[in-house]
């Protein structure tokens, strides 16, 4: 019989008072996978994180873990899961008490100060020097590697972290980051890391979800297009006028979804092009459906398939596309250089 | 002015010479106050607690009247104890009046609601992460109750010293309950109220000096408490 999934979500909803701050139509994490989510602020990523740590409940919809429903609350399951906040609290104690704590309250006192000890090593901070530190002579970093040392010692099955690196400085990072990852190697621990840092989600992750307003925009990176839009003469045009005085077209928009909505496009059904004399400004026929917008290519990401993920400033939006690194080499693109992004007009998915 | 320098010159020497009678209204100031404040910190603090830390119907209602009850008048205090305990009262028949413990249940409702205030105001200025957190590393609400309350610490000390200030330093129903029976419910505050009405300034500013004493004492104890937690 094959082992169940950690997680599944099925057309959950969660909602604050009539505001829905999260609807998953199909979320699976399997055990011992990496998974990133990505999403600006307000996308629903830090309420996922709860229903995931068993934290608060889902109006509507199936949770299950390991293919059992899931009731928040649980004792048992949520000592099996643990959480670290984005800006993570310390208690009024000392380093080695806060590290302790989680073992404490368990009853699991048994070689306590090795194991305290293990876990500041894991991040980086010296025991001697650090386990008798209040917590309040501790840098915004070294707390949130004394917040992660706290889960860290309690070895968690699943490690849940909220924007990790948000304010913490490169080297606590670093250290941040090696020691969430080693989990994994070590005791086959599941990760799901939320952050706005997409270039360090691919790096890390097997793979990533982008959240958009509470919804699921999909798999891997995407582009997101936010309303308002206008309405075109023709049923199912939308136009958006961008700040650089571009317009964008789409043309696949249903009659129901509201001019506020925003579209949701593929990296992978984008290209570029260098930007060169001959390029067309105008449409040309037979590609009324295509947008061609210039921009500027500003940042390159390798991914771990072998293919390259190009973000190009357009107009005050970051819009991404993915190419094949052979192919990246063979047109010479690097950061900084005026290009075209090209996209049809008809791939959008609307939220 | 040369009573306030004969009053610390006094103030000293009744502490140093043993005077029976200086020692027993000191001895008196002490067990009452400590009854007290022991009885108000046991029934406020899990009472401020509940009002700081929970929520239920009618909750904001009660932390208004306790907060109202923060001004009560010590001589409102001690008239109704006092209805309540004489020997005409519902309570008449356990003979209170004028005793110590008479002057501990007085004590107790005036500062109660001190010790039940700033309690729930502690736990109410907690950090909105503090809850979250200890859930994420596995707390049941048992052990979130009492680590906040561990965190409150501070705020809890300094409510526990504001209230022992409001018992060691009134005299109304000390007074009004205890009746100023000397060697058996004269205090430190009610004698110094008996040496000044007999135009004894000296004596009863020597007192003040030694009930000052006392509370920096405690104060000076419950800092270091502070400072170790």
């Amino acid at each position: 019989m094959p082992t169940p999934p950690l997680y599944q979500l099925r057309r959950l909803i969660h909602r604050y008072g009539d505001y829905t701050a999260l609807s998953v139509d199909r979320l699976t994490i399997e055990s011992g996978s990496i998974v990133g989510v990505a999403g600006p602020n307000g996308s629903g990523k830090s309420t996922l994180l709860k229903i995931l740590a068993f934290l608060e409940t889902a109006a509507e919809g199936e949770f299950l873990y390991r293919g059992r429903p899931a009731a928040t609350g649980d004792p048992t399951l949520r000592r099996q899961v643990t959480l670290l906040l984005q800006d993570p609290y310390l208690l009024k104690r000392s380093v080695f008490e806060n590290v302790a704590y989680g073992l404490r309250i368990r009853g699991e006192t048994a070689d306590l100060k090795d194991r305290v000890h293990r876990a500041l090593t894991r991040v980086g901070l010296e025991p001697r020097a650090f386990a008798h530190r209040r917590w309040n002579a501790l840098s915004g970093g070294e707390a949130q590697r004394v917040a992660l040392a706290s889960r860290l010692v309690l070895r968690p099955e699943v490690l849940l972290l909220d924007e990790p690196l948000a304010s913490v400085d490169a080297a606590s990072a670093a250290l941040i980051t090696e020691a969430a990852l080693r989990v994994r190697q070590e005791w086959g621990a599941t990760l799901v890391l939320v952050s706005h840092d997409l270039a360090w989600l691919n790096a890390v992750s097997d793979t990533v979800w982008t959240l958009f307003r509470g919804r699921m925009a999909g798999q891997g990176a995407k582009n997101v297009v936010p309303g308002p839009w206008q309405a075109g003469p023709e049923p199912g045009r939308r136009f958006k006028r961008l700040d650089d005085g571009q317009t964008l077209v789409a043309t696949n928009a249903p009659a129901e979804i509201d001019l506020n909505a925003a579209a949701v496009f593929d990296p992978s059904e984008a290209t570029v092009e260098a930007e060169s004399a001959e390029v067309r400004d105008a449409e040309p026929d037979g590609e009324k459906n295509l947008n061609r917008l210039r921009g500027l290519l500003a940042q390159m990401l390798y991914e771990k398939s072998g293919t390259v993920l190009l973000y190009v400033q357009v107009g005050g939006l970051s819009l991404a596309c993915r190419m094949e690194a052979d192919d990246l080499r063979t047109r010479a693109l690097l950061p900084g250089q005026p290009v075209r992004l090209i996209f049809p007009a008809d791939r959008f998915e609307w939220m | 002015m040369d009573f306030l320098l004969e009053g610390l010159v006094q103030a000293f020497h009744l502490l140093l010479s043993g005077q029976e009678e200086t020692y027993s209204a000191v001895w008196t100031t002490l067990r009452v106050s400590t009854g007290s404040i022991l009885t108000c910190l046991i029934l406020g603090l899990p009472a401020g607690f509940l009002l700081g830390f929970t929520d239920f119907p009618g909750r904001k209602l009660l932390r208004t009247v306790s907060d109202t009850l923060l001004a009560l008048p010590t001589v409102v205090v001690g008239l109704t104890v006092y209805a309540f305990i004489t020997r005409r009262g519902p309570l008449g028949e356990f003979g209170l009046l004028f005793t110590q413990p008479a002057i501990v249940i007085g004590q107790t409702i005036l500062a109660l609601p001190i010790v039940v205030s700033l309690t729930a105001a502690a736990l109410e200025g907690l950090d909105a992460r503090l809850g979250l957190t200890l859930r994420t590393l596995g707390a049941d609400g048992r052990q979130v109750a009492l680590t906040s309350l561990r965190e409150a610490g501070f705020a809890l000390v300094a409510a526990a010293a504001t209230a022992y200030g409001r018992v060691i330093s009134e005299v109304g129903v000390a007074m009004m309950l205890g009746g100023n029976i000397k060697y058996h419910t004269r205090t430190i505050t009610t004698a110094m109220a008996l040496e000044t009405n007999k135009g004894e300034f000296a004596l009863g500013l020597a007192l003040g000096i030694v009930l000052l004493l006392i509370a920096f004492s405690v104060n000076g104890l419950l800092a270091l408490l502070k400072r170790k937690a």
